[in-house]
């Protein structure tokens, strides 16, 4: 029966590897979620495109120097890769009469255009070609060493990542709130902006590339910005934006791993069509901002006249 | 006041209901202007005053009423209305000069395809030395004071040959020569039979700068000559309790002046 | 003057195209297909045009790198490059199910899929921006990805349903390869080339209008809506004939960095549109040369990089907004700053000790003195001063003359800095003891035209507000 392969037999024992699949899927969304909630708050959400990409060379580089996809020198690489993007995006923008939108799709794609050159020079390799940066390897986990309970060292790198991103958010979450919020207000309060700011894109870059293995260099993008886009349609307060955003990876990343079983492609583009359905379901229902609760308003504006409150806009 | 078109209103708006994201910004809005009128719209920020201007234009969808310009509807009148946005509404490094904004003026009239010519080149060249700007037609327009900005706008307003100008704050931010010198050129259009509203911030100088006063807050507080509206009641009115030191001046400045 | 007209040089360039297309052997071998060999023998082969599928691509690259380059300029202007790259992955979809609906590498079907897919995406994206109150940038970031992993799946189940053989076909839609275009491909991004810079031609000045001005575009009665419409699906087109070679995921960046470029070296939109054309045809060509080179790279990596070194180029060196033009016009500047300053010195100490008849000679030590800087500090000043003429070094050194040229300069010097001072005190209500820093700044500044309307509106001043004199005009 299909039904049975496709939902129940990757969590019976026999085929247990569902579990790292799932774990990574997770702890990916997760991460990517809780910090995707301040890119979309600030109207940087691209700006996390740009910085997924942007540390391709510098992985790239690292793999090249060391051989190995393994830890360190790739964290380092990525964050000098991302940290050098929001920069020179900063100092185009800043430095001529070029707009942000133009220096920001300058700089990634010059970036993320080195890198996939290098990777191809480098030639085709199992653990870091093309495919990895389109589609990630994450089907791929169960295949390799386990360093804990079974699960591989990858994915307990995403958790603990995942929760030292929980971590943080709990801890700075007022600094973050206002400076996200009012960045003048912030620096009165004695926030350094700038500095909240570059702290961000380095969390986001530490985020980005201990999810590249998974998800790639560009669908991470949705990570950032499904749940957190999701959250917003049906909640006001931030705290409650962020739950919603768990619960949103949560969702995606198990119904990613059964899209991925029922239609036989890579688990991370089909947890990002799971997320994508999931928003356009909540965008339909949701009971403020939805499609139907827009609808019924309009309608019931036209029937009475006297309440002059069309949604026109 | 004795005016040959007095019957057929150069604008007319009826009614005019404007809502932002379902919250109303202007209320059934009534006001006819005679052809031949310099028209103030003064209110406090937030009054709706651009909204007002916008939507006439149909930039902004109304939910309510209507607005006519010389007895048929905007969209049907377009070529003999000529508005002027406000100067921060564009991007001012875009790569034109100063020649190919005012051109602009004459894309109107001259339809999607067809190309500007000796004549238009010839309007252009006028409006631009009616605004004191024809040495600089040649100029990037990045490289203009804010003033020189505005005078440009006002000139592409003139290429467009237009009976009724709608303008949007066309004082903010300029110096007192070209303040000095844009009021010049209004009074010169409304004297040769053009229509020329503005929305205007200064209450200071409205009272001399225009024949009639569109007082404005969200509804229309009044409107009529300048001499019977500007007065400290009805500037109460329009401005709410919180202005009141300027009221009291308006006051002042009202009984001085009769 | 201002009219825009490619029409006239377009024509000898697309016969030439055609030229090209039609003298290839069309059983002639692909790019892709050749055995490896040495780069000298490439780069041959690829300077005589002898491998016609080379040809192919190079005509192709040429095609699309001009319409990306025009299309993108307004892109560009109207700050809209974030919305080009997520349109340019939202095609992805359509490329699949075009394929799957041709079952073939049918680039009719791929570009009307890959089309409606594009515009699907913006108007997502618009309907997503007017309906919640998600903003923009997220609001493409949701339809960028999301399109792209719905075509990342469909992908991967064309290949898995598929034998190997058509899975190469599909791969280049991701990251580019010029060698799978062949001559139907050609005639399709022909086609769209033409009626591409036709539509630029024709409703440049609409489209100009509503790029700098919307709400004026409106109010002058401009279609807008279906113009916009109209560039849109001009955009995608654009978009999809150049997918194949540039590759889904970095096709935008031909879009935006030739015009970005463009937009720095240039200053009037129709000679943006010009310049951007012309170096979007550059980086596609040198895109297709370096790939050629190593054979079995992709091609869309290497345009990008072509199209990143000349707006590199751009950025630093463009005539007026350049970083290193602005750098050398500033250094010359404080150089003709601190020139001047000097011959002011030696101008004053000759003033003052002009009773004494000394000539136009000054010791150097008093100079350095008066201009309060070291002796060698001062000596280099009056080195590059003796190259321009100004001054002579004698007594071995000891001494600096002022020659006729350099006197001339120091008295308009002192007589700007003494008329400005006079006509802030004067027509300003400045304090006299306030005035000398803002004339010591704009002394070096004031143009002749300037002076004469200053000293006319003054009335010819002959002392300045502390009774020195004001040097009289030059020649006078």
């Amino acid at each position: 029966m299909n039904l049975h392969r496709i939902f129940v037999e990757p969590w019976q024992s026999h085929a247990s590897h569902y579990w790292p699949v799932f774990a990574m899927a997770f702890f990916v969304t997760v991460a990517c979620g809780l910090i995707g909630n301040y890119l979309v708050l600030r109207r940087i959400s691209l700006v996390g495109d740009a910085i997924s990409h942007s540390v391709l060379p510098g992985i790239a580089i690292a793999f090249i120097l060391t051989g190995s996809r393994s830890g360190t020198p790739m964290f380092i690489g990525a964050l000098v890769a991302g940290v050098a993007a929001t920069l020179l995006i900063e100092v185009l923008h800043s430095r001529s009469r070029l707009k942000q939108d133009a220096a920001i799709g300058i700089t990634f794609s010059t970036l993320f255009a080195i890198g996939v050159i290098l990777i191809s020079i480098h030639g085709a390799h199992t653990d870091l070609d093309l495919d990895c940066v389109l589609f990630g390897k994450m089907d791929f986990l169960p295949g390799r060493e386990p360093v804990f309970l079974g699960v591989p060292g990858v994915t307990v790198t995403m958790a603990v990542v995942a929760i030292c991103v929980g971590l943080l958010i709990i801890i700075f979450y007022k600094e973050l709130l206002v400076s996200s919020f009012d960045p003048s207000l912030a620096a009165s309060m004695g926030i350094n902006p700038r500095l909240v700011h570059y702290l961000l894109m380095a969390i986001l870059s530490v985020v980005v590339v201990a999810a590249f293995i998974s998800v790639g260099a560009i669908l991470v993008i949705a990570m950032l910005i499904l749940p957190a886009a999701t959250a917003c349609m049906l909640s006001d307060r931030l705290w409650l934006m962020m739950i919603l955003s768990v619960l949103h990876a949560f969702i995606s990343s198990l119904g990613g791993v059964h899209l991925a079983v029922a239609l036989q492609v890579p688990t991370a583009p089909a947890s990002v069509v799971v997320g994508a359905v999931c928003f356009v379901v909540v965008w339909i229902v949701s009971p403020r901002q939805g499609l139907i609760s827009l609808w019924l308003r309009s309608h019931r504006a036209d029937r009475a006249p006297e309440v002059r409150s069309a949604g026109n806009v | 006041m004795p005016d040959k078109n007095v019957h057929v209103p150069a604008l007319e708006v009826h009614d005019l209901t404007v809502s932002y994201l379902r919250r109303p910004v202007l209320y059934g809005v009534d006001f006819a202007v005679p052809s031949g009128r310099l028209v103030g719209i003064v209110g406090p920020n937030g009054a709706g005053k651009s909204t007002l201007i916008k939507s006439i234009m149909g930039l902004v969808p109304s939910s309510g009423g209507w607005a006519k310009v010389f007895g048929q509807p905007v969209k049907e009148q377009i070529t003999r209305v000529g508005y002027v946005p406000q100067r921060e509404s564009v991007d001012w490094d875009f790569p034109v000069n100063v020649m190919d904004v005012v051109l602009m003026g004459c894309y109107g009239r001259i339809g999607l395809i067809r190309r500007t010519g000796r004549a238009e080149q010839a309007k252009a060249r006028a409006a631009l030395d009616k605004v004191g700007m024809l040495p600089y037609a040649g100029r990037q327009i990045s490289n203009l004071s804010g003033g020189q900005q505005q005078r440009v706008f006002i000139a592409r307003a003139l290429a467009q040959e237009s009976e009724l100008y709608l303008m949007d704050e066309p004082f903010a931010g300029v110096d007192a020569a070209t303040e000095a010198a844009i009021i010049t050129l209004m009074k010169e259009m409304r004297d040769a039979g053009k229509t020329v509203i503005v929305v205007h911030h200064d209450l200071a100088t409205a009272r001399e700068y225009f024949d009639m006063l569109l007082l404005l807050n969200m509804r229309v507080v009044a409107f009529g000559e300048t001499g019977e509206v500007f007065t400290g009641e009805l500037l109460q009115q329009t401005y709410g309790g919180r202005l009141t030191v300027l009221s009291e001046i308006a006051d002042k400045l009202a009984k001085e002046g009769s | 003057m201002t009219d825009f007209v490619p029409a006239r040089y377009f024509t000898p360039l697309l016969a030439a195209f055609f030229f090209l297309m039609f003298a290839g052997d069309a059983a002639a071998a692909r790019i892709g297909e050749l055995v490896q060999t040495d780069p000298w023998q490439q780069m041959r082969r690829f300077f005589t045009f002898s491998d016609p599928g080379l040809r192919l691509g190079l005509i192709g690259a040429l095609l699309f790198g001009a319409t990306c380059g025009l299309l993108g300029s307004f892109i560009v202007v109207r700050k809209m490059a974030l919305i080009g790259d997520a349109i340019s992955h939202a095609v992805l979809p359509g490329v699949a199910l075009g394929f799957l609906w041709s079952m073939d590498k049918d680039p009719l079907a791929i570009l009307v899929g890959a089309t409606i897919a594009g515009l699907t995406g913006s108007l997502v994206v618009e309907l997503i921006q007017r309906t919640t109150k998600i903003k923009q940038d997220a609001a493409l970031g949701i339809v960028l990805a999301s399109f792209f992993a719905v075509g990342l799946c469909l992908i991967r189940m064309i290949q898995n349903n598929n034998g190997a053989s058509k899975i190469t076909g599909l791969k280049s839609y991701l990251f580019g390869d010029i060698a799978v275009l062949d001559r139907q491909d050609i005639l399709t991004i022909t086609a769209v080339v033409i009626i591409t810079v036709l539509l630029v031609v024709l409703l440049y000045r609409p489209l100009l209008t509503i790029g700098f001005d919307r709400e004026f575009a409106y109010s002058i009665g401009l279609p807008v809506k279906l113009l916009d419409g109209i560039f849109q699906l001009f955009l995608a087109f654009s978009i999809v004939v150049a997918l194949q070679a540039v590759g889904v995921v970095l096709v935008s960046a031909l879009l935006i960095t030739p015009a970005a470029a463009a937009y720095l070296l240039v200053n009037r939109m129709h000679h943006m549109l010009w310049v951007a054309s012309a170096i979007g045809m550059l980086s596609a060509v040198l895109g297709v040369f370096f790939s050629f080179l190593g054979s079995n790279l992709p091609t869309g990596p290497f345009m990008v990089l072509g199209a990143s070194s000349v707006f590199l180029v751009a950025y630093l060196f463009a005539p007026r907004h350049g970083r290193v033009t602005r750098w050398l016009r500033h250094r010359s500047r404080r150089r003709d700053v601190s020139n001047e300053n000097t011959l002011k010195s030696i101008y004053r100490i000759l003033e003052q000790g002009a009773a004494n008849g000394a000539g136009n000679v000054v010791q150097i030590d008093k100079l350095a003195g008066e201009r309060r800087v070291s002796k060698a500090e001062l000596l280099t000043d009056l080195r590059r001063l003796r190259r321009i003429g100004a001054v002579d070094l004698i007594a071995q050194g000891r001494d600096v003359m002022l020659t006729d040229a350099g006197l001339q300069r120091a008295r308009r010097v002192v007589r700007n800095h003494r008329l400005w001072e006079v006509y802030l005190t004067n027509e300003a209500a400045y304090a006299s003891n306030h005035v000398h820093d803002d004339a010591e700044k704009i002394e070096h500044f004031l143009s002749e035209e300037k002076v004469a309307e200053i000293e006319h509106q003054l009335d010819y001043p002959e002392v300045d507000p502390h009774g020195k004199p004001i040097p009289g005009r030059i020649g006078a």
